[in-house]
């Protein structure tokens, strides 16, 4: 993060030459930032172990939710032997206090629920957000007084506290499409409203009106003129909203209103490693740095896309 | 009584004797040492009190807090192990004269007996108190006196319905209750809250719960639900009738709401007013740093005297099946269970239903395995005779409390390998004993405790497997068992005269059970808690849920 304005500052000074917004550019300039590289293969990983994980705790020997008993203490509350939370050749990362789940595997797995609850609430939201802020912005009058109404009475909303009411009195159900269903109905009057401006200054540009003028319909001209204008800020809007849902979740898991035991999730596992902080501090220490880097990395990586999204429209 | 009710209040006070020899040696050092007249004994919790009208609260930290405020017509003795949980006479004169074949109790009070107002206590008082139990909205705590008095079947408390013509106060001084049926053991029912005195015409609706009226040797001098509450001494109330209670601090303050986590670090530091603290049982994360010399002296450790189980509903496919009930007893790996609620330090593994403070209980282990770690084979046979070689899938009912949804997983894995998928149903705490004991609602098992009201197997397998009492709502079958051979002993042993030979008789009837496998026994619970430095004469108390005796504990030095 601290890297991040000194390398704007470097992207302005250097004036490009490249072809305005092109995913090629973008994906050359941040593979040639060491900061940014780092940040994509950090979660490279993170999706990796996320997609493979069944075929790595194979390797690892234990699935994530197997109990072992003899990993940990039950005469003293059920700590795990060894130093830094039972970290051995068998535990890569330690066991659980209590029960002795291998912490790798719960790590690897929780990637999963991060990464698709996070992903898929991500694609709701950008769906919403782009076609009830695009219908706003080009109708305008009475559809968008409603839509930026509702807008502005979702973002209004005590939220958090919403949805820990609403999952906690939902019956458990499928917990992940709750949480996806939740996150996004409070999610994407952000990337809406963004949506409906730039519609509005698109909608009255020449080239919009030269399309009109030589009888474009509506859908056309959605579709044809004003979508392939907003794909920079879609883009880089949706990158930022991914560690956004990954802390949400985190936070909601953490909460109790989560994903429910025995599924494997970051938030549960700081969670209840809480108590424990100060008899087994990694239990604490290894999901909630998972965490931190995951949202780090993708904050990074959105920044580094709109710089260099903002310069190519720039130039 | 139901454990979670237990539970809640078992962090408000819970503990015991750590070394069993320290307890109540009298050293100088240490909880079990003397305790001085004085001073204010301070009590850190998180839960408050359920009730403090003694017609409603019933579990085993309300049943601790009551003896302080209120006094009742036997109580329980005031020392640890067996003693504490022999029945006394307190505001009687003995533990009853029972006549007409054990149908008929008659109980003197004692001279000296006043309420706080200064009004002398009388027999129309005691009755009046009991009657309230009939009332249908103050009458839900312990169900006995209902049960078991003779009532017009339309009594209705004293509120709406007057006077219960059947319990006699022939004089100020005498009461007598006539049962419905012989009842040997009626003079451990009489120390049930219930039978509190409350001063005639007084009392209604919500009165005594935010102003109780004492008969004991305290009373509320600030109440704050949900945050404090304070008793001070209640002068009308003379040691000279009383040999139960010493009553050693002047005043008690009662801090509610605080984080389990907070009060250990709190017991721990022992800073302050904190050293003149009892708190609840500590959480398993604290385990481990209790073991240092110095904070060993500070702990006191014993059983809860509860029984955590499993119940399987009969009526479910394919759990009506004796054969699959028996497989799921022999595979449970009782091992891991107690690792989720915090270890050997917080819990026994439970072979019977009854608990080990039960008089006439016999231990014995109807399913073994090595270590209690599951017999994955035996159970495999037997579900494979049964028919169900291939597993099946089956709902376990669980509250959101982490400690309950732990024990829950760790049934779930091992019966993983016997193809049993369970589905975990995490059901709200403030819900789950509705749910679960509403026979529509309920699923394939559950995961709930039992602890005895007075420590004989009368109180524990009964209530839990006559098949009889299953009613469609607020029942405590939960295996919905309704055994011919169950209900035949239950009623057999009933008609016992002699309370001993009674226990004995249920001690056995827990192994005619435990052949049906209703439940799965998985532990018995401990308390483990940590008292501050200045604390003294403090024990466990076996009646209470391992809660420390408050009428027996003080402070050290009352000056500090």
């Amino acid at each position: 993060m601290t890297a991040t304005p000194a390398l704007v500052e470097v992207e302005e000074a250097a004036p490009s030459s490249a072809p305005p917004t092109s995913g090629k550019r973008v994906l050359t300039r941040i593979t040639r930032d060491k900061g940014a590289l780092a940040c994509l293969v950090f979660l490279a990983i993170v999706v990796l172990m996320a997609v493979a994980a069944p075929l790595i705790t194979k390797i690892s020997g234990w699935g994530p939710y197997q109990f072992d008993s003899a990993a940990i203490n039950s005469d003293l509350g059920g700590v795990p032997h060894g130093a830094l939370g039972g970290i051995s050749g068998s535990h890569w990362f330690g066991v659980e206090p209590q029960n002795g789940r291998d912490l790798f595997a719960r790590i690897v797995y929780g990637a999963r629920v991060s990464i698709t609850i996070s992903l898929s609430a991500t694609l709701l939201t950008g769906i919403l957000g782009v076609v009830l802020g695009m219908l706003a912005g080009f109708y305008r009058g009475w559809v968008d007084q409603v839509i930026s109404r509702l807008m502005d009475f979702l973002m209004a909303f005590p939220a958090l506290i919403f949805m820990i009411a609403i999952l906690s009195s939902l019956p458990s159900g499928n917990r992940p499409v709750l949480l996806v269903v939740v996150i996004s109905a409070f999610g994407w009057p952000y990337l809406a409203r963004v949506i409906r401006g730039q519609t509005m200054t698109l909608a009255n540009r020449e080239f919009v009106e030269a399309a009109r003028a030589s009888g474009a319909k509506d859908s056309q001209v959605v579709f044809r003129e004003i979508l392939p204008n907003l794909r920079g800020s879609i883009v880089v809007m949706t990158t930022l909203a991914i560690p956004g849902y990954i802390g949400t979740e985190a936070g909601l898991s953490f909460l109790g209103v989560g994903v429910s035991p025995p599924t494997a999730s970051w938030g549960q596992m700081i969670s209840s490693s809480v108590s424990w902080y100060s008899v087994d501090p990694m239990f604490f220490a290894i999901p909630g740095l998972f965490l931190f880097l995951t949202v780090l990395s993708l904050t990074v990586l959105g920044d580094k896309i709109r710089t260099l999204i903002d310069q190519g429209e720039a130039a | 009584m139901l454990v979670g009710l237990v539970a809640s209040a078992a962090l408000a006070l819970t503990a015991c004797g750590g070394n069993a020899s320290g307890g109540a040696s009298g050293e100088s050092a240490g909880p079990g040492a003397k305790a001085a007249q004085g001073g204010t004994l301070q009590v850190l919790a998180n839960a408050a009190f359920s009730h403090l009208d003694p017609a409603r609260g019933f579990d085993g930290g309300v049943n601790n807090f009551y003896r302080l405020i209120y006094r009742t017509l036997t109580t329980q003795g005031a020392a640890p192990g067996a003693d504490g949980t022999k029945i006394v006479p307190d505001l009687a004169t003995d533990t009853g004269k029972p006549s007409d074949g054990g149908k008929t109790w008659t109980f003197t009070l004692k001279d000296g007996l006043f309420f706080e107002t200064g009004a002398p206590i009388t027999s129309a008082d005691v009755k009046w108190g009991v009657s309230r139990a009939w009332d249908p909205e103050i009458g839900i705590g312990s169900p006995y006196a209902k049960q078991l008095i003779d009532a017009p079947a339309s009594y209705q408390g004293p509120y709406k319905s007057g006077e219960l013509p059947t319990i006699l106060t022939p004089d100020a001084k005498t009461i007598v209750f006539h049962l419905k049926k012989p009842y040997a053991d009626f003079g451990s029912v009489v120390a049930q809250n219930t039978f509190t005195p409350v001063p005639k015409g007084q009392g209604a609706g919500n009165a005594l719960d935010s102003k109780p009226i004492a008969s004991g040797p305290y009373k509320v001098s600030e109440y704050k639900p949900g945050a404090a509450l304070k008793l001070v001494r209640n002068d009308k109330w003379d040691k000279k009738t009383d040999d139960v209670r010493q009553a050693n601090p002047d005043a008690f303050q009662w801090t509610f709401g605080l984080d389990p986590a907070t009060i250990d670090e709190r017991m721990i530091a022992g800073q302050g007013t904190d050293a003149d603290a009892i708190a609840g049982t500590i959480q398993a994360a604290t385990v481990a740093r209790v073991q240092t010399a110095q904070l060993k002296q500070r702990t006191m450790s014993g059983l809860g005297g509860c029984t955590t189980y499993m119940g399987l509903n009969s009526t479910k496919k394919p759990l009506d099946n004796v054969k699959v009930r028996q497989a799921i007893n022999l595979a449970v790996n009782k091992q891991t269970v107690r690792d989720a609620v915090g270890g050997s330090t917080l819990a026994d593994i439970a072979t019977s239903i009854q608990p080990p403070t039960i008089a006439g209980r016999v231990d014995y282990d109807p399913y073994p395995s090595p270590d209690h770690k599951g017999d994955v084979d035996g159970a495999r046979k037997l579900l494979t005779e049964a028919g169900f070689a291939d597993g099946f899938t089956m709902t376990l009912d669980t509250r959101a409390q982490p400690k309950m949804q732990a024990m829950a997983v760790a049934i779930q894995q091992a019966l993983e390998p016997l193809k049993i998928t369970v589905k975990i149903n995490t059901i709200d705490t403030a819900t789950y004993y509705e749910v679960i004991g509403t026979t529509s609602q309920q699923h394939d098992a559950a995961i709930t405790g039992w602890c005895p009201d007075w420590p004989s197997g009368a109180t524990f397998l009964p209530p839990l497997f006559d098949g009889r009492n299953i009613t469609p709502k607020g029942n405590s079958n939960l295996a919905q068992l309704n055994d011919p051979g169950v209900n035949a002993k239950i009623d057999e042993i009933a008609k016992l005269t002699d309370v001993q030979a009674a226990n004995k008789a249920y001690g056995e009837l827990d192994k005619q059970i435990m052949a049906l496998a209703p439940v799965v026994p998985l532990l018995y619970e401990k308390v483990l808690m940590i008292v501050g430095s200045n604390i003294g004469g403090a024990y466990l108390h076996d009646g209470f849920s391992g809660g420390i005796d408050l009428v027996s504990v003080g402070l050290k030095d009352a000056g500090k």
